[in-house]
């Protein structure tokens, strides 16, 4: 049904771009608009969840076209779901943000790209048309790279070229896709598109046009054999943009296999096996990755490709269950990266020389004991250790593979977490149980927004009911593409 | 016509591709640029397959799809601004490292 509520939790972030950018002399109104008008979109979000959870899916014309010759946004309740989760973290990060002692948060357009970087997720989430993925892909890159070239670090400027570089050119790759499955369907609307493809035997154009989007959607989502920018970017980015990025920006490229493997290419199963294939080599490298690292942000842009890959194996083994297991993994997993990487980014912005590398922050714990709960909460939810949230994603993960009957995949997934207690107590260990003479008492980062993000990983994994309903629901509907179909062309 | 559309597209994309695969900064930028025109030829090529006449409502022969020339001018400005921002990295890199060989910026490993 068409309902204007799709509007606000794009439009507000979009709204805080040239707000922002016209209160850039005030820097302190700048700080707190920004913060009221992240929270008025946090709002409308989960006003829009609940209108969602009400009517199963709203899509709105935009323009009033008729379908499908308008631009539809779409949401429906895994969309929405992504979008609630991208719009929690994100609120954190505009909070850590405001109390962090880095340079680059007091520029003047540090804001405006922020929110120019939340409009581009927020639109991605709720798009119901290929090209427009494509635009909003493409704020989310260009915003994040500018943010990451201005770091405080010096490298930021490489790894933002790096990263700009790998990211057009997946973006090229988008395009073509983009081109292909527009020759053979003459349409770009997702349910248009899926109708047509669903209705007719699948066209070798067609099938070329899944494999360039499947690349895409793989370089976005740092899987295994394409991540090669990806420890780099997010290590040298600000702490509070590389928590946004390992977080929620990789998590475009694995909505895009939702929307793959469920709703534009449900019958190709070979996408599915590539999936599970490149998700365990992530779980596997990024694991090992991690443990091998020299750098506290490093190591948890590694656990990144490592959770990722969890996903996609969700993803790629493909039955309801394991759908239902991959969202509440996305969410919860959004929710511990984005407080992890603010911890360790708080830890070296109290360390003695700025830097996030385990030489510099060794010891520098000491002093902030309060901080070292947060991070062994959140290091026990990365690991999967009860009571936190991890524990509840990686044990739906495993309960879905065992009711699928992978064994041999499971086995690898199994032995490859192991890691990850490895790797997180190591880091635990050397940041506030080594002692460091050069570690002083020193102001740094506010803790706030990591505190606020590892409680509520704390009560999702207690009280885990609600997310785990919602995410059955979200698979049920993705289960049959027909439903989509159905709501989008019904409205139109 | 449609052979030489495709040996265009073709050609911009090896060298494209050849220019991305150089070591030097500023090459690879250009290949970038080559490639990113050579896709938006193919977009636009992709309107042409029932007409080759401009949409305008008063043609009388077969017109073309007007939607693949939006998405190309779309595509151009996101091209157009993004090969400005790569520019923008590689004059920084270029001052800070006085070179353009991309294997002498090294600052990231560590």
């Amino acid at each position: 049904m068409t309902s204007y509520w799709l509007l606000p939790p794009l439009l507000l972030p979009l709204a805080g771009v040239p707000l922002t950018l016209a209160l850039r002399k005030y820097p302190r109104s700048q700080q707190i608009a920004a913060l009221l008008v992240m929270f008025a979109a946090l709002l409308s979000t989960l006003t829009l969840l609940r209108q969602v959870l009400r009517h199963t899916a709203l899509t709105l014309q935009l323009g009033a076209w008729p379908f499908p010759f308008g631009i539809s946004l779409t949401a429906d309740l895994p969309g929405t779901f992504m979008l609630t989760m991208s719009h929690l973290v994100l609120m954190a990060g505009f909070l850590y943000a405001a109390g962090s002692t880095e340079k680059v948060t007091r520029y003047p357009t540090f804001y405006t790209l922020f929110f120019a970087l939340a409009a581009g997720l927020s639109g991605a989430f709720l798009t119901g048309d290929l090209f427009n993925l494509f635009v909003f892909a493409e704020i989310i890159v260009i915003s994040g790279a500018a943010l990451t070239a201005n770091a405080d670090e010096p490298a930021g400027v490489e790894a933002a070229y790096k990263y700009f570089y790998i990211s057009t050119l997946a973006a090229m790759f988008f395009l073509l896709g983009v081109g292909a499955l527009y020759a053979a369907y003459g349409t770009l609307n997702l349910a248009d598109l899926a109708r047509q493809i669903a209705s007719t035997p699948l066209s070798p154009l067609a099938l070329a046009g899944l494999a360039f989007l499947a690349v895409t959607f793989f370089i976005k989502s740092a899987a295994v054999p394409f991540h090669f920018w990806q420890p780099d970017f997010h290590a040298a980015a600000p702490t509070a943009i590389s928590a946004m990025l390992s977080s929620l920006v990789v998590k475009v490229g694995v909505y895009g296999f939702l929307r793959l493997t469920t709703l534009l290419f449900p019958t190709v199963s070979l996408l599915k096996t590539l999936l599970v294939l490149v998700g365990i080599a992530g779980v596997v490298y990024g694991g090992f990755g991690a443990a091998g690292t020299h750098n506290a942000k490093r190591m948890l842009a590694y656990s990144t490709l490592a959770q990722i890959g969890f996903i996609l194996v969700g993803l790629g083994w493909g039955t309801p269950f394991s759908i239902a297991a991959a969202l509440v993994f996305a969410f919860n997993h959004a929710l511990i990266k984005a407080a992890m990487l603010m911890l360790a980014g708080a830890m070296a912005s109290r360390a003695a020389v700025k830097s996030a590398s385990f030489s510099v922050v060794v010891g520098v714990g000491k002093y902030h004991p309060f901080a070292g709960i947060l991070f062994l909460l959140g290091g026990m939810a990365l690991a999967g250790i009860p009571p936190l949230n991890g524990f509840v994603s990686k044990f739906l993960i495993f309960w879905s593979g065992l009711d699928s009957a992978n064994y041999l995949s499971l086995a690898v997934l199994g032995l490859a977490s192991i890691l990850t207690v490895t790797y997180v107590i190591r880091a635990f260990m050397r940041i506030w149980f080594e002692t460091n003479p050069e570690a002083k008492p020193k102001a740094g980062d506010s803790l706030l927004a990591p505190a606020l993000l590892i409680a509520l990983s704390l009560v999702l994994g207690i009280w885990a009911d609600p997310l785990i309903v919602l995410a059955q629901t979200s698979a049920q509907w993705l289960n049959d593409p027909q439903n989509y179909i159905r709501w989008v062309i019904g409205s139109g | 016509m449609n052979l030489i559309t495709a040996l265009v597209i073709g050609t911009l994309f090896a060298a494209g591709i050849y220019q991305i695969l150089r070591r030097n900064v500023i090459r690879a930028a250009i290949g970038l640029a080559l490639i990113s025109n050579a896709i938006n030829l193919y977009l636009f090529s992709m309107g042409t397959y029932n007409g080759l006449a401009a949409a305008y409502t008063t043609a009388t022969e077969q017109i073309s799809d007007p939607l693949p020339q939006a998405l190309v001018l779309t595509a151009i400005v996101i091209s157009a601004g993004g090969f400005a921002f790569v520019l923008g990295l590689l004059y920084v890199l270029s001052t800070r490292y006085k070179t353009s060989d991309s294997d002498e910026i090294n600052g990231l490993k560590h």
